[in-house]
């Protein structure tokens, strides 16, 4: 039986806009992004937990809110039995020792005036000074950078010498350095080539597979979460409004959104196309969320309920989460 | 047999770089119908945007043609001036849309601006003789939003660019793209920055627009999920060669090189979790430094002696579906198991 490694229970982020001194004059007031609006989820150890969601729906604000890359308004973020939200700045240290991020724009992420080798040794420098002697810690870089399949010698190159599949690498190795149990990774395959998106996603499992490792796979890539996760949550403007193990969530898909969502991946077939579910309309604002349920707007099956109440997260049994009146109706 | 539309013949483009010189495209020859959609597909770097760009000749100026025909509607696009282009074809008869509408807005103009500008110049060409007032042009501006699903066009028509989320600013290049005489539409990753929602929203509305006016689509896209969808024939690109081109059930049911059999099992879309994906080992290699025969062969898992020694001829394998695999054509029918 997993284990939850990391339980969030209604962690809430808002974005604040019309603080400052220009909108007093101008008279707008003070308007609320609700990035992540009350998200409850567990994380189990050793496995993989998919976060989808249309851009804009808050997936990758919820990973930088567990590494307190941005302060939350509220809830706890339970890793290990300790609450991150609570930790000092020694505690914090420590589990960012634990826990790494990766993000989406690897090359942003670097020093484009430090070589790889640097790049990669920074956080060993940083977070275990002792074994900061120059042979051990060349030594260590090479051996990560062989993890992840790379030459190296390729610790004596910059940046802008890299091809975007060998910038995910670095940035995978640089994760793994401090021997983590848990990794964030946001979108870590956009803009590859097909070919080499499937040697991080098998370099990712290698890894998870020898190392122990837990992911949070953020991506709005529907196809890579099926394959790459155990369990998945859906989002939509902040909220979660699917929830359970990958392969149920698939074919037991319970939300008008997430059959959408599902519906509207491109998938290579050669029979008959089938008949697809297009959403009209784009996401609405997260400053003003339409009243009831928030999907309300783009769905094909709405009815009276759903603008007057919200609904909640449900278990339709087995762990699988639903947030929508239908269920109330079969 | 409708008489093509677009007729590409060993076209071979090659980019001078002084010291470099790297051949971006290798005799590629092609053929679309009024009406048809055909999808190109490849790694990056395979040549498949400067192929987009040769037809309606936007090449930077390192770009060299040194061999081939395009033939449009009867004309050879590489013999016209680049006045004729401009009048009559770029932007009239042949359009485009690319990857990324932020950068095809001028972000310090209103949409309404742009569009009628668009307008004005398309209508200048095409039926020369009366000029239409601003306001006019502005209605028809204002339908063209209407008929790409903008809401409430005759509001947002006088945003900006930034006002505008990324599916919308797509559906205001479609709606500049569409004109009445255009007889074909070039769509480079045309929703590739898009959310899968919203890109199939578009997917679906360039189609619906295609059958409608009987316009011919080159669609450009790496996924091929999108071309199993929307496209009648694929083509599969590789450092600047076709490698094999037919119908699309046949390209991804029945595919005959191995290196679109390795794509496919590259995609996630259609393994099991926890299997093992394909990955092709290697790079696409740099265009001045081509591997000799099958530019393949080194990545080719299934590469003989032979490979390496001769550049294998297009050929139709059966009606309609072409390939260029030495060994296929030599031993017949193979079963490229990569895994």
């Amino acid at each position: 039986m997993a284990v939850g490694l990391m339980q969030i229970k209604n962690l809430k982020t808002y974005f604040f806009q019309g603080k400052g001194l220009l909108s007093k004059f101008v008279g707008r007031g003070l308007r609320i992004v609700h990035a992540v609006d009350g998200v409850s989820l567990t994380i189990k150890r050793g496995r993989t937990f998919g976060l989808v969601g249309e851009s804009g729906c808050g997936k990758s604000t919820l990973g930088q809110t567990i590494f307190r890359l941005v302060e939350p308004v509220g809830g706890e973020i339970i890793f290990k039995g300790r609450d991150v939200l609570k930790m000092d700045q020694d505690k914090l240290m420590q589990f960012y020792q634990t826990a790494q991020l990766i993000f989406q724009d690897q090359l942003g992420c670097m020093n484009p005036r430090m070589t790889v080798g640097e790049i990669i040794a920074e956080p060993i420098k940083m977070h275990q000074p002792k074994h900061h002697r120059h042979q051990g810690i060349t030594q260590q870089v090479a051996d990560l950078l062989k993890a992840v399949n790379l030459d190296p010698e390729a610790s004596v190159k910059f940046p802008h010498q890299l091809s975007g599949g060998q910038a995910r690498r670095i940035g995978v190795a640089r994760a793994i350095a401090l021997n983590p149990d848990f990794i964030v990774a946001d979108e870590p395959t956009s803009g590859l080539d097909i070919s080499t998106a499937a040697t991080i996603l098998n370099l990712m499992q290698d890894l998870q597979e020898q190392m122990g490792l837990t992911y949070l796979w953020i991506s709005h890539n529907l196809n890579q979460v099926r394959y790459m996760s155990d369990d998945m949550a859906v989002m939509y403007l902040g909220k979660i409004v699917e929830m359970g193990r990958t392969r149920d969530v698939f074919d037991r898909m319970a939300h008008p959104y997430t059959k959408a969502l599902i519906s509207a991946v491109p998938r290579v077939s050669t029979g008959h196309r089938k008949q697809r579910i297009i959403l009209e309309g784009e996401i609405p604002s997260p400053i003003n969320p339409p009243s009831g349920c928030y999907f309300r707007t783009r769905c094909p099956q709405v009815f009276k309920r759903c603008d007057q109440e919200a609904p909640p997260l449900i278990d339709l049994g087995g762990g699988h989460f639903c947030a929508c009146h239908l269920n109330d109706l079969h | 047999m409708p008489e093509p539309l677009l007729e590409v013949s060993n076209l071979t483009l090659d980019y001078d770089l002084g010291n470099r010189k790297m051949r971006a495209l290798d005799k590629v020859s092609f053929s679309l119908n009024r009406g048809e959609v055909l999808g190109v597909a490849g790694e990056s770097g395979c040549g498949k945007s400067t192929l987009g760009l040769a037809i309606v000749r936007l090449l930077p100026r390192v770009a060299e043609i040194r061999r081939g025909e395009i033939i449009f509607d009867g004309r050879d696009l590489l013999k016209l001036s680049e006045e004729e282009m401009e009048q009559e074809i770029r932007g009239q008869k042949i359009t485009m849309i690319f990857q990324n509408p932020q950068n095809a807005l001028n972000p310090v103009f209103k949409i309404e601006t742009q569009m009628i500008t668009i307008l004005r110049v398309q209508d200048r060409y095409q039926n020369s003789g009366k000029r239409k007032r601003r306001r006019d042009y502005r209605q028809q501006a204002i339908e063209r939003l209407r008929s790409t699903g903008i809401a409430d066009p005759s509001e947002r028509i006088s945003n900006y660019p930034f006002e505008f989320s990324g599916g919308m600013k797509q559906r205001v290049m479609i709606g500049m793209a569409l004109s009445s005489g255009t007889s074909l539409l070039l769509a480079d990753e045309a929703t590739t920055a898009l959310d899968v929602t919203i890109g199939a929203q578009i997917n679906r509305l360039i189609t619906n627009l295609a059958a409608e006016h009987g316009t011919a689509i080159l669609y450009i896209s790496h996924d091929l999920g999108i071309l199993s969808e929307i496209a009648d024939r694929i083509m599969i690109m590789y450092a600047g060669r076709i490698f094999e081109m037919g119908p699309t059930e046949a390209i991804l049911g029945s595919p005959r090189h191995p290196y679109s059999v390795a794509l496919l099992e590259s995609l996630p879309g259609r393994q099991i979790r926890g299997k093992r994906l394909l990955s092709i080992p290697g790079f696409v290699p740099p265009l001045d430094r081509l591997p000799s025969g099958c530019s393949f062969h080194p990545r080719c898992r299934f590469a003989e002696p032979m490979c390496s020694q001769q550049v294998p001829p297009f050929i139709e394998v059966s009606k309609g579906h072409w390939s260029s695999c030495l060994l296929d054509q030599i031993r017949g029918r193979q079963k490229w198991q990569w895994a």
